[in-house]
């Protein structure tokens, strides 16, 4: 029996205005070359100046992760060559990086798993390459960019594991408001070492490694194909190399690169042209103090809330679920009931029209609102369910509703108890046949009040007051 | 002495290759400076100090704001490479 050992490198580009080392634009553009200056294209004689805000995320994120963080930090050159790195080498960290021996817990079904954090730190980003038929393409927009690289422990076994990681990692990114971490934009990019061990084993395998992987549902592929070609050369008593491998997209199958990949020197030394940046215990705790609220432990306190563990998970999938969710429990929303609502009604919507939460009508506001009406008795159940929709779809306050479709709920005692007083009184036949035993007739005469209240009658409160007065008969 | 075959596997792995004439000269080097290393281990107390990481007792307190003020246009950036297309400086196809 064998089982995966994996690890991973995670790659993420902060949200800074400018660049790690220089200040010309941080910013993702399809019109190549046009945030670009002189230290990004490696001029002679160029100083790289430490970006303030980007030291401050890698800090930020690296006390998210429980990292254990330094007093200073340094850069440090890693030397290689290659046509999307315009200074022969890049500026990184390897000696004093901004964290070591973190962290990231995760609640899966009931039990807390901890996943392992080697390393964080912080670097530049390379030019973006576009290798065409005969040539490959340098845009320098990407080159300088600020980015934060998460090493794990080898710590997952299963691909589903891998990606319940990635997920929640992408997750506390947006929630300290590090990253925008768009796939897409090739804003989070995934290495992934794999290799297989026998499970009686304690020596690991020899691993292979694939690079620069931009959407997770293509980390889980390769993962999956992974397994099954080295568990097969293991199976025929053969040897798996030790190489970087390349995903082939169309044809769903890994390739290699280049062998022996560890093996390249890549000389690193502390860069010289920046100074130890100083990391003092009181910026440390100003950082820490400006960490919001993360999604676990959000999503414990939903849980105690007596919110579903599902559901508590679904809330916390994104910041802006929860922060509305969070704002509705503020103007008075149940938690569970809430819960219920936003998961089912409006995320359910938001699926159904493959639309974003934030272009949604209906503000938290709004269905506190309703949700107070309902608690009310002011509307049924059912009226609820109308009003979400409509609300969403002719964007329309719950309020505008009721009054127009003229939904108010009649609850109060009197009205109730005269419309039921009428009906009783028409129907003294039916009265008649409760009293010989028939009691399922007031089913009937439960309806003939609504039918009398034009649909307005809160049924439970028209059914205890009829079984009231038909017995005073 | 430092043995050719590791300075053969150290060349290696920095990916380029060296003949014989600097092999010799690369193993005279070496010899200098690991009996420079020899005479240093030998100070009394040496492992009493920390490994140096900055050569100089040097902290930043300065990082720069986070604010744009560089910039060069893409007409002066492309001036320097002898090819461009759609944009971008062309290069030799790095990938196979």
């Amino acid at each position: 029996m064998y089982k995966a050992v994996i690890g991973l490198e995670v790659h993420c580009e902060l949200n800074t205005k400018t660049k790690m080392f220089s200040g010309s634009i941080n910013e993702y553009s399809k019109d190549p070359n046009t945030n670009i200056s002189e230290i990004d294209l490696a001029f002679p004689g160029i100083l790289p100046l430490p970006n303030k805000e980007a030291v401050k995320k890698a800090l930020k994120l690296a006390i998210a992760l429980n990292c254990e963080t330094p007093d200073k930090v340094l850069f440090d050159r890693k030397n290689y060559y290659y046509a999307d790195l315009p200074k022969g080498y890049q500026i990184t960290q390897m000696t004093l990086p901004f964290g070591k021996k973190g962290y990231l817990e995760i609640d899966i079904e009931g039990q807390t798993r901890k996943f392992g954090i080697h390393q964080l730190h912080l670097e530049e980003d390379t030019a973006n390459m576009e290798h065409l038929e005969r040539e490959s393409l340098l845009d320098y927009n990407r080159a300088g960019v600020p980015l934060v690289e998460i090493v794990t422990d080898p710590c997952f076994n299963t691909e589903s594991e891998v990606i319940t990681f990635l997920e929640n990692l992408r997750n506390i990114i947006k929630y300290c408001d590090i990253s925008e971490a768009s796939s897409e934009k090739g804003q989070l990019r995934v290495d992934v070492n794999i290799s297989m061990m026998k499970t009686t084993d304690t020596v690991l395998g020899t691993r292979a490694e694939i690079k620069g992987i931009n959407s997770f549902n293509t980390v889980k592929e390769i993962i999956t194909y992974e397994i099954q070609r080295q568990q097969e050369i293991l199976e025929k008593g053969e040897k798996v190399l030790q190489e970087t491998r390349r995903w082939v997209d169309d044809k769903k199958i890994t390739v290699s690169m280049r062998e022996k990949v560890d093996a390249i020197d890549y000389k690193y030394y502390v860069e010289p042209n920046i100074p130890p940046v100083a990391i003092t215990e009181e910026y440390k705790k100003t950082i820490k103090e400006e960490i919001p609220e993360l999604p676990i432990e959000r999503e414990r306190k939903y849980i105690k809330l007596g919110v579903l563990p599902k559901d508590a998970k679904t809330l916390v999938k994104t910041k802006e679920v929860s922060d509305y969710y969070e704002e509705v429990l503020e103007l008075g929303g149940e938690p569970k009931e809430t819960s219920n609502w936003l998961t089912t009604r409006i995320l359910g919507y938001v699926n159904t029209k493959n639309i974003k939460f934030s272009e949604i009508y209906m503000t938290p506001k709004m269905l506190a609102n309703m949700l107070t009406m309902l608690k009310n008795n002011s509307i049924s159940t059912q009226q609820a369910k109308e009003i979400c929709t409509i609300c969403l779809e002719e964007q329309k306050t719950p309020e505008e509703i009721v009054k127009e479709k003229g939904m108010e709920q009649i609850s109060d005692h009197e009205s109730i108890k005269k419309l039921v007083d009428e009906v009783l009184n028409e129907n003294e036949e039916q009265v008649k046949q409760y009293k010989n035993g028939k009691t399922n007739i007031i089913g009937y005469l439960v309806g003939q009040v609504l039918k009398a209240s034009g649909g307005k009658a809160n049924p439970g409160i028209v059914s205890k007051i009829l079984n009231e007065e038909i017995n005073k008969r | 002495m430092l043995e050719k075959e590791k300075l053969n596997k150290y060349a290696e792995n920095l990916e380029f290759k060296i003949n014989e004439k600097e092999y010799e000269t690369l193993q005279n080097e070496f010899d200098i400076l690991l009996k420079q290393v020899e005479i240093i281990s030998k100070i009394e107390g040496i492992k009493d100090y920390e490994p140096l990481d900055f050569p100089f007792p040097l902290e930043n307190s300065y990082l720069r704001e986070d604010k744009t003020n560089m910039k060069i246009s893409r007409e002066d950036a492309l001036k320097n490479a002898s090819e461009t297309k759609n944009n971008c400086i062309s290069v030799p196809k790095v990938v196979e």
